[in-house]
Protein backbone atom coordinates (compact mmCIF):
# COMPACT_ATOMS: atom_id res chain seq x y z
CA UNK A 1 0.00 0.00 0.00
CA UNK A 2 0.67 3.42 -0.29
CA UNK A 3 1.91 5.69 2.85
CA UNK A 4 0.50 9.13 2.64
CA UNK A 5 0.94 11.83 -0.05
CA UNK A 6 3.26 8.98 -1.40
CA UNK A 7 3.45 10.27 -5.32
CA UNK A 8 6.15 7.35 -6.67
CA UNK A 9 5.08 3.41 -7.54
CA UNK A 10 5.02 1.26 -4.92
CA UNK A 11 7.58 -1.60 -4.44
CA UNK A 12 7.29 -4.48 -6.88
CA UNK A 13 6.07 -7.63 -5.82
CA UNK A 14 5.99 -9.51 -8.48
CA UNK A 15 8.77 -9.62 -11.52
CA UNK A 16 6.64 -8.23 -14.14
CA UNK A 17 6.30 -5.05 -11.57
CA UNK A 18 10.33 -4.45 -11.06
CA UNK A 19 10.30 -4.30 -15.07
CA UNK A 20 7.82 -1.72 -15.15
CA UNK A 21 9.68 0.35 -12.45
CA UNK A 22 12.04 0.08 -14.13
CA UNK A 23 10.94 1.06 -17.42
CA UNK A 24 9.11 4.16 -15.73
CA UNK A 25 12.57 5.21 -14.80
CA UNK A 26 13.76 4.66 -18.21
CA UNK A 27 10.78 6.94 -20.34
CA UNK A 28 10.53 9.43 -16.97
CA UNK A 29 14.51 10.40 -17.91
CA UNK A 30 13.82 11.15 -21.51
CA UNK A 31 10.87 13.10 -20.72
CA UNK A 32 12.92 15.36 -17.95
CA UNK A 33 15.68 15.66 -20.51
CA UNK A 34 12.93 16.73 -23.41
CA UNK A 35 10.83 19.13 -20.95
CA UNK A 36 14.40 20.89 -19.77
CA UNK A 37 15.63 21.22 -23.47
CA UNK A 38 12.24 22.73 -24.24
CA UNK A 39 12.46 25.12 -21.35
CA UNK A 40 16.01 26.16 -21.79
CA UNK A 41 15.01 27.03 -25.70
CA UNK A 42 12.25 28.99 -24.29
CA UNK A 43 14.25 30.61 -21.48
CA UNK A 44 16.39 31.70 -24.43
CA UNK A 45 13.81 32.59 -26.41
CA UNK A 46 12.65 34.77 -23.69
CA UNK A 47 15.93 36.52 -23.14
CA UNK A 48 17.76 37.22 -26.78
CA UNK A 49 18.46 40.24 -28.03
CA UNK A 50 18.36 39.07 -31.61
CA UNK A 51 16.16 40.86 -33.80
CA UNK A 52 15.99 39.12 -36.82
CA UNK A 53 13.01 38.02 -38.13
CA UNK A 54 13.76 36.77 -41.66
CA UNK A 55 15.73 33.41 -41.10
CA UNK A 56 14.58 30.91 -43.50
CA UNK A 57 15.63 27.22 -44.50
CA UNK A 58 17.36 25.48 -41.75
CA UNK A 59 17.11 22.48 -43.70
CA UNK A 60 20.10 20.70 -41.15
CA UNK A 61 17.97 21.64 -37.76
CA UNK A 62 14.71 20.48 -39.40
CA UNK A 63 16.29 16.85 -40.64
CA UNK A 64 17.42 16.68 -37.33
CA UNK A 65 14.31 17.28 -35.09
CA UNK A 66 12.56 14.74 -36.73
CA UNK A 67 14.92 12.07 -36.89
CA UNK A 68 16.03 12.46 -33.38
CA UNK A 69 12.63 12.27 -32.02
CA UNK A 70 11.81 9.20 -34.09
CA UNK A 71 14.80 7.36 -32.51
CA UNK A 72 13.65 8.41 -29.76
CA UNK A 73 10.67 6.94 -29.45
CA UNK A 74 12.41 4.10 -30.96
CA UNK A 75 13.75 4.25 -27.51
CA UNK A 76 10.47 4.14 -25.53
CA UNK A 77 8.62 1.71 -27.63
CA UNK A 78 10.99 -1.34 -27.78
CA UNK A 79 11.24 -2.04 -23.67
CA UNK A 80 7.50 -1.04 -23.60
CA UNK A 81 6.82 -3.69 -26.31
CA UNK A 82 9.17 -6.47 -24.23
CA UNK A 83 7.47 -5.73 -20.95
CA UNK A 84 3.70 -5.69 -22.92
CA UNK A 85 4.74 -9.35 -24.59
CA UNK A 86 6.71 -10.43 -21.50
CA UNK A 87 2.80 -10.21 -19.87
CA UNK A 88 1.43 -12.74 -22.06
CA UNK A 89 3.96 -15.09 -21.90
CA UNK A 90 2.82 -18.75 -21.34
CA UNK A 91 3.19 -19.40 -17.37
CA UNK A 92 1.14 -22.57 -16.51
CA UNK A 93 -0.65 -20.78 -13.68
CA UNK A 94 -1.60 -23.27 -10.53
CA UNK A 95 -4.36 -21.58 -8.93
CA UNK A 96 -7.27 -20.22 -10.93
CA UNK A 97 -9.44 -17.26 -9.28
CA UNK A 98 -12.30 -15.42 -10.26
CA UNK A 99 -13.19 -12.05 -9.81
CA UNK A 100 -16.61 -10.84 -9.90
CA UNK A 101 -17.19 -6.82 -10.01
CA UNK A 102 -20.37 -5.80 -8.08
CA UNK A 103 -21.95 -2.58 -7.23
CA UNK A 104 -20.02 -2.04 -4.30
CA UNK A 105 -17.68 -5.21 -3.88
CA UNK A 106 -16.27 -8.05 -4.48
CA UNK A 107 -16.66 -11.52 -5.28
CA UNK A 108 -14.15 -14.27 -5.54
CA UNK A 109 -14.13 -17.89 -6.53
CA UNK A 110 -11.64 -20.61 -5.65
CA UNK A 111 -13.49 -23.34 -8.07
CA UNK A 112 -10.43 -24.76 -8.70
CA UNK A 113 -10.16 -27.85 -5.58
CA UNK A 114 -13.70 -27.46 -4.51
CA UNK A 115 -15.93 -24.62 -4.38
CA UNK A 116 -15.25 -21.14 -2.30
CA UNK A 117 -17.28 -18.16 -3.03
CA UNK A 118 -17.12 -15.66 -1.05
CA UNK A 119 -18.23 -11.96 -1.00
CA UNK A 120 -15.38 -8.87 0.10
CA UNK A 121 -16.30 -6.05 1.49
CA UNK A 122 -14.78 -2.90 3.01
CA UNK A 123 -14.45 -2.34 6.66
CA UNK A 124 -17.18 0.35 7.65
CA UNK A 125 -15.40 3.56 9.09
CA UNK A 126 -17.65 2.24 12.29
CA UNK A 127 -15.76 -1.25 12.41
CA UNK A 128 -12.56 -0.29 12.50
CA UNK A 129 -10.28 -1.47 15.10
CA UNK A 130 -7.70 1.44 15.98
CA UNK A 131 -4.53 0.85 13.73
CA UNK A 132 -6.49 -0.59 10.77
CA UNK A 133 -6.36 0.95 7.02
CA UNK A 134 -9.45 3.54 6.73
CA UNK A 135 -10.82 2.56 3.22
CA UNK A 136 -8.30 -0.08 2.39
CA UNK A 137 -8.75 -2.86 4.45
CA UNK A 138 -11.87 -5.48 3.79
CA UNK A 139 -13.82 -8.26 5.97
CA UNK A 140 -12.79 -10.89 3.55
CA UNK A 141 -9.17 -11.08 1.60
CA UNK A 142 -8.19 -13.35 -1.00
CA UNK A 143 -6.05 -15.40 0.16
CA UNK A 144 -3.08 -16.70 -2.39
CA UNK A 145 0.01 -18.69 -2.22
CA UNK A 146 3.63 -16.94 -2.97
CA UNK A 147 6.28 -18.17 -5.83
CA UNK A 148 3.02 -19.98 -7.82
CA UNK A 149 1.80 -17.99 -10.88
CA UNK A 150 -1.83 -17.29 -10.30
CA UNK A 151 -4.48 -17.16 -13.00
CA UNK A 152 -7.77 -14.13 -12.47
CA UNK A 153 -10.21 -14.03 -14.47
CA UNK A 154 -11.67 -10.76 -14.10
CA UNK A 155 -15.78 -9.82 -14.58
CA UNK A 156 -18.65 -8.21 -13.21
CA UNK A 157 -22.21 -8.57 -12.63
CA UNK A 158 -23.03 -5.22 -13.45
CA UNK A 159 -20.91 -2.00 -14.68
CA UNK A 160 -17.51 -1.51 -14.99
CA UNK A 161 -15.48 -1.84 -12.64
CA UNK A 162 -11.55 -2.56 -12.60
CA UNK A 163 -9.60 -5.05 -10.11
CA UNK A 164 -6.13 -3.12 -9.38
CA UNK A 165 -3.35 -4.19 -6.94
CA UNK A 166 -0.51 -1.69 -8.06
CA UNK A 167 2.41 -3.54 -6.20
CA UNK A 168 1.60 -6.14 -8.31
CA UNK A 169 1.27 -4.33 -11.38
CA UNK A 170 -2.26 -5.14 -12.02
CA UNK A 171 -5.15 -3.39 -13.22
CA UNK A 172 -7.55 -5.51 -15.18
CA UNK A 173 -11.20 -4.60 -16.31
CA UNK A 174 -13.71 -5.91 -14.62
CA UNK A 175 -16.41 -5.89 -17.78
CA UNK A 176 -20.01 -7.34 -17.74
CA UNK A 177 -20.55 -10.40 -20.28
CA UNK A 178 -16.75 -10.68 -20.65
CA UNK A 179 -13.94 -12.50 -19.24
CA UNK A 180 -10.73 -10.55 -18.68
CA UNK A 181 -7.76 -12.63 -17.80
CA UNK A 182 -4.74 -11.64 -15.99
CA UNK A 183 -1.56 -13.65 -14.57
CA UNK A 184 0.85 -12.93 -12.09
CA UNK A 185 3.37 -14.44 -9.57
CA UNK A 186 3.97 -12.57 -6.16
CA UNK A 187 7.46 -12.96 -4.81
CA UNK A 188 6.80 -11.74 -1.42
CA UNK A 189 4.36 -12.92 1.38
CA UNK A 190 2.48 -9.84 2.73
CA UNK A 191 -0.75 -8.01 2.74
CA UNK A 192 -1.23 -5.80 -0.89
CA UNK A 193 -3.91 -3.59 -1.06
CA UNK A 194 -5.17 -2.45 -4.12
CA UNK A 195 -8.87 0.01 -4.78
CA UNK A 196 -11.53 -0.20 -7.79
CA UNK A 197 -10.22 1.48 -11.02
CA UNK A 198 -13.10 2.33 -12.80
CA UNK A 199 -16.09 4.56 -12.04
CA UNK A 200 -18.77 2.54 -11.16
CA UNK A 201 -21.56 4.59 -8.75
CA UNK A 202 -21.86 6.49 -5.08
CA UNK A 203 -19.06 3.99 -3.83
CA UNK A 204 -16.45 3.16 -6.08
CA UNK A 205 -13.70 4.75 -4.01
CA UNK A 206 -15.33 2.11 -1.35
CA UNK A 207 -14.77 -1.48 -2.61
CA UNK A 208 -11.12 -2.04 -2.70
CA UNK A 209 -8.91 -5.48 -3.39
CA UNK A 210 -7.06 -7.17 -0.35
CA UNK A 211 -4.43 -9.86 -0.90
CA UNK A 212 -2.88 -11.50 1.53
CA UNK A 213 0.06 -13.79 0.56
CA UNK A 214 0.70 -16.22 2.19
CA UNK A 215 4.06 -19.74 1.64
CA UNK A 216 2.76 -22.33 -0.39
CA UNK A 217 3.23 -24.92 2.53
CA UNK A 218 1.06 -22.83 4.68
CA UNK A 219 -1.50 -22.04 2.12
CA UNK A 220 -1.89 -26.16 1.02
CA UNK A 221 -2.60 -26.96 4.65
CA UNK A 222 -6.02 -24.83 3.61
CA UNK A 223 -6.63 -22.06 5.58
CA UNK A 224 -8.44 -20.27 2.91
CA UNK A 225 -10.63 -23.57 2.73
CA UNK A 226 -12.00 -23.80 6.17
CA UNK A 227 -14.66 -20.75 5.33
CA UNK B 1 -14.86 54.95 0.39
CA UNK B 2 -11.78 53.32 1.28
CA UNK B 3 -11.97 50.48 -1.62
CA UNK B 4 -12.47 53.72 -3.84
CA UNK B 5 -9.00 54.61 -2.72
CA UNK B 6 -7.26 51.43 -2.35
CA UNK B 7 -8.66 50.39 -6.15
CA UNK B 8 -7.73 53.86 -7.29
CA UNK B 9 -4.41 53.64 -6.03
CA UNK B 10 -3.78 50.35 -7.65
CA UNK B 11 -5.11 51.02 -10.45
CA UNK B 12 -3.05 54.34 -10.92
CA UNK B 13 -0.01 52.03 -10.08
CA UNK B 14 -0.77 49.44 -12.68
CA UNK B 15 -1.72 51.99 -15.77
CA UNK B 16 1.40 54.22 -14.87
CA UNK B 17 3.74 50.84 -14.86
CA UNK B 18 2.29 49.41 -17.75
CA UNK B 19 4.62 48.46 -20.52
CA UNK B 20 1.77 48.59 -23.27
CA UNK B 21 0.80 51.97 -22.39
CA UNK B 22 4.23 53.29 -22.62
CA UNK B 23 4.09 51.38 -25.97
CA UNK B 24 1.24 53.94 -27.15
CA UNK B 25 1.88 56.92 -25.87
CA UNK B 26 0.86 58.45 -28.93
CA UNK B 27 -2.84 58.17 -30.08
CA UNK B 28 -2.94 56.92 -33.78
CA UNK B 29 -6.40 57.11 -35.41
CA UNK B 30 -7.50 53.60 -37.78
CA UNK B 31 -7.46 55.73 -40.81
CA UNK B 32 -3.33 56.23 -39.93
CA UNK B 33 -2.79 52.20 -40.76
CA UNK B 34 -2.00 52.49 -43.92
CA UNK B 35 0.12 55.36 -44.03
CA UNK B 36 3.86 55.10 -43.00
CA UNK B 37 4.41 55.72 -39.40
CA UNK B 38 6.95 56.16 -36.78
CA UNK B 39 7.81 53.76 -34.30
CA UNK B 40 10.65 52.75 -31.77
CA UNK B 41 10.74 48.70 -32.12
CA UNK B 42 13.97 46.87 -31.35
CA UNK B 43 13.17 45.06 -34.29
CA UNK B 44 12.47 48.07 -36.69
CA UNK B 45 15.55 50.12 -36.39
CA UNK B 46 14.96 52.30 -39.37
CA UNK B 47 11.07 53.56 -39.11
CA UNK B 48 9.55 54.95 -41.93
CA UNK B 49 9.50 58.45 -41.20
CA UNK B 50 11.31 60.95 -39.08
CA UNK B 51 10.15 61.83 -35.85
CA UNK B 52 9.89 65.32 -35.89
CA UNK B 53 7.90 66.14 -39.26
CA UNK B 54 8.53 69.98 -38.99
CA UNK B 55 11.56 71.81 -38.05
CA UNK B 56 11.52 74.57 -35.89
CA UNK B 57 14.00 77.65 -37.19
CA UNK B 58 17.02 76.83 -34.92
CA UNK B 59 16.74 72.89 -36.10
CA UNK B 60 16.84 73.92 -39.20
CA UNK B 61 19.83 75.74 -39.30
CA UNK B 62 21.57 73.07 -37.59
CA UNK B 63 20.75 70.66 -40.62
CA UNK B 64 21.94 73.54 -42.80
CA UNK B 65 25.52 74.06 -40.44
CA UNK B 66 25.82 70.00 -41.13
CA UNK B 67 25.80 69.63 -44.64
CA UNK B 68 29.11 72.30 -44.82
CA UNK B 69 32.17 71.55 -43.71
CA UNK B 70 32.56 70.33 -40.33
CA UNK B 71 35.38 72.41 -39.42
CA UNK B 72 32.88 75.33 -38.93
CA UNK B 73 31.53 73.73 -36.16
CA UNK B 74 32.20 74.62 -32.29
CA UNK B 75 33.12 71.57 -30.41
CA UNK B 76 29.72 71.86 -28.79
CA UNK B 77 28.23 72.32 -32.53
CA UNK B 78 30.27 69.00 -33.32
CA UNK B 79 29.16 66.65 -30.36
CA UNK B 80 25.60 67.96 -30.97
CA UNK B 81 26.19 67.22 -34.50
CA UNK B 82 24.84 63.85 -35.56
CA UNK B 83 27.07 63.11 -38.73
CA UNK B 84 30.29 64.41 -36.55
CA UNK B 85 30.36 61.92 -34.41
CA UNK B 86 29.66 58.96 -36.20
CA UNK B 87 32.45 60.00 -38.36
CA UNK B 88 34.45 59.69 -35.43
CA UNK B 89 33.00 56.48 -34.38
CA UNK B 90 34.58 54.98 -37.81
CA UNK B 91 31.00 55.33 -40.30
CA UNK B 92 32.33 56.42 -43.70
CA UNK B 93 31.01 58.97 -45.93
CA UNK B 94 28.80 56.39 -47.65
CA UNK B 95 27.47 55.20 -44.21
CA UNK B 96 25.96 58.97 -43.33
CA UNK B 97 22.63 58.44 -44.88
CA UNK B 98 21.83 55.14 -42.62
CA UNK B 99 24.19 56.44 -39.93
CA UNK B 100 21.95 59.75 -39.73
CA UNK B 101 18.98 57.37 -38.94
CA UNK B 102 20.01 56.15 -35.48
CA UNK B 103 23.21 54.55 -35.67
CA UNK B 104 24.22 56.78 -32.49
CA UNK B 105 23.49 54.02 -30.15
CA UNK B 106 26.05 51.88 -31.89
CA UNK B 107 28.84 54.18 -30.60
CA UNK B 108 30.13 53.77 -27.12
CA UNK B 109 30.91 56.67 -27.14
CA UNK B 110 30.59 58.64 -23.82
CA UNK B 111 29.99 61.62 -25.18
CA UNK B 112 26.16 60.24 -26.51
CA UNK B 113 25.10 60.38 -22.56
CA UNK B 114 22.48 62.81 -23.51
CA UNK B 115 21.80 62.62 -27.56
CA UNK B 116 22.42 65.68 -30.02
CA UNK B 117 19.44 67.88 -31.10
CA UNK B 118 19.69 66.48 -34.45
CA UNK B 119 19.50 63.06 -33.01
CA UNK B 120 15.99 64.03 -31.70
CA UNK B 121 14.93 65.54 -35.09
CA UNK B 122 15.23 61.46 -36.35
CA UNK B 123 14.15 59.72 -33.40
CA UNK B 124 11.77 60.18 -29.93
CA UNK B 125 13.97 57.61 -28.45
CA UNK B 126 17.06 55.69 -28.24
CA UNK B 127 17.67 52.20 -28.34
CA UNK B 128 18.57 52.43 -24.40
CA UNK B 129 15.66 54.28 -23.61
CA UNK B 130 12.92 52.25 -25.22
CA UNK B 131 14.49 48.77 -24.01
CA UNK B 132 14.83 50.12 -21.01
CA UNK B 133 12.84 48.33 -17.98
CA UNK B 134 9.49 49.07 -16.29
CA UNK B 135 8.26 48.78 -12.42
CA UNK B 136 5.65 46.57 -13.77
CA UNK B 137 6.66 43.74 -12.37
CA UNK B 138 6.67 45.01 -8.66
CA UNK B 139 2.52 45.94 -9.52
CA UNK B 140 2.32 42.24 -10.84
CA UNK B 141 4.06 40.06 -8.48
CA UNK B 142 2.43 42.61 -5.52
CA UNK B 143 -0.76 41.49 -6.64
CA UNK B 144 -0.15 38.49 -7.40
CA UNK B 145 0.58 37.87 -3.93
CA UNK B 146 -2.24 39.87 -2.35
CA UNK B 147 -4.66 37.37 -4.02
CA UNK B 148 -2.85 34.59 -3.27
CA UNK B 149 -3.00 35.68 0.62
CA UNK B 150 -6.25 36.35 0.43
CA UNK B 151 -7.60 32.56 -0.97
CA UNK B 152 -5.33 31.08 2.37
CA UNK B 153 -8.20 33.92 4.26
CA UNK B 154 -11.04 31.95 2.21
CA UNK B 155 -9.08 28.58 3.01
CA UNK B 156 -9.18 29.53 6.46
CA UNK B 157 -12.95 30.54 6.39
CA UNK B 158 -13.71 27.43 5.00
CA UNK B 159 -11.76 24.82 7.25
CA UNK B 160 -13.67 26.85 10.49
CA UNK B 161 -17.44 27.17 9.08
CA UNK B 162 -17.60 24.59 6.09
CA UNK B 163 -15.75 21.97 6.99
CA UNK B 164 -16.74 18.65 9.30
CA UNK B 165 -13.94 17.12 11.64
CA UNK B 166 -11.51 14.93 10.24
CA UNK B 167 -12.09 11.06 10.10
CA UNK B 168 -10.79 9.32 13.54
CA UNK B 169 -8.50 7.72 11.67
CA UNK B 170 -5.93 10.93 11.69
CA UNK B 171 -5.78 10.50 15.82
CA UNK B 172 -1.85 10.52 16.63
CA UNK B 173 -2.75 7.02 18.68
CA UNK B 174 -4.32 5.67 15.22
CA UNK B 175 -1.46 6.77 13.09
CA UNK B 176 0.91 4.71 15.57
CA UNK B 177 -0.98 2.02 15.80
CA UNK B 178 -1.71 2.18 11.72
CA UNK B 179 2.15 2.92 11.47
CA UNK B 180 2.86 0.19 13.64
CA UNK B 181 1.09 -2.30 11.59
CA UNK B 182 2.70 -0.89 7.92
CA UNK B 183 6.19 -1.76 9.76
CA UNK B 184 4.72 -5.14 10.97
CA UNK B 185 3.38 -6.16 7.35
CA UNK B 186 6.58 -5.00 5.67
CA UNK B 187 5.24 -2.74 3.50
CA UNK B 188 7.18 -1.33 0.66
CA UNK B 189 10.40 -2.84 2.06
CA UNK B 190 12.98 -2.16 -0.85
CA UNK B 191 12.95 1.83 -1.25
CA UNK B 192 9.89 2.67 0.81
CA UNK B 193 8.85 2.59 4.50
CA UNK B 194 10.07 -0.23 6.01
CA UNK B 195 13.13 0.00 4.52
CA UNK B 196 13.73 3.09 6.62
CA UNK B 197 12.94 1.02 9.84
CA UNK B 198 15.80 -0.57 11.53
CA UNK B 199 14.30 -3.90 12.59
CA UNK B 200 16.91 -4.93 14.91
CA UNK B 201 16.87 -1.39 16.88
CA UNK B 202 13.44 -1.24 16.93
CA UNK B 203 14.24 2.58 15.76
CA UNK B 204 13.74 4.94 12.63
CA UNK B 205 17.34 4.22 10.28
CA UNK B 206 19.26 7.17 10.82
Amino acid sequence: MAHAAQVGLQDATSPIMEELITFHDHALMIIFLICFLVLYALFLTLTTKLTNTNISDAQEMETVWTILPAIILVLIALPSLRILYMTDEINNPSLTIKSIGHQWYWTYEYTDYGGLIFNSYMLPPLFLEPGDLRLLDVDNRVVLPIEAPIRMMITSQDVLHSWAVPTLGLKTDAIPGRLNQTTFTATRPGVYYGQCSEICGANHSFMPIVLELIPLKIFEMGPVFTL
Amino acid sequence: MLATRVFSLVGKRAISTSVCVRAHESVVKSEDFSLPAYMDRRDHPLPEVAHVKHLSASQKALKEKEKASWSSLSMDEKVESLCFLLHKCGFGEKWLNVAEEGAADLCACKWLSSLPPVYRIKFKESFAEMNRGSNEWKTVVGGAMFFIGFTALVIMWQKHYVYGPLPQSFDKEWVAKQTKRMLDMKVNPIQGLASKWDYEKNEWKK
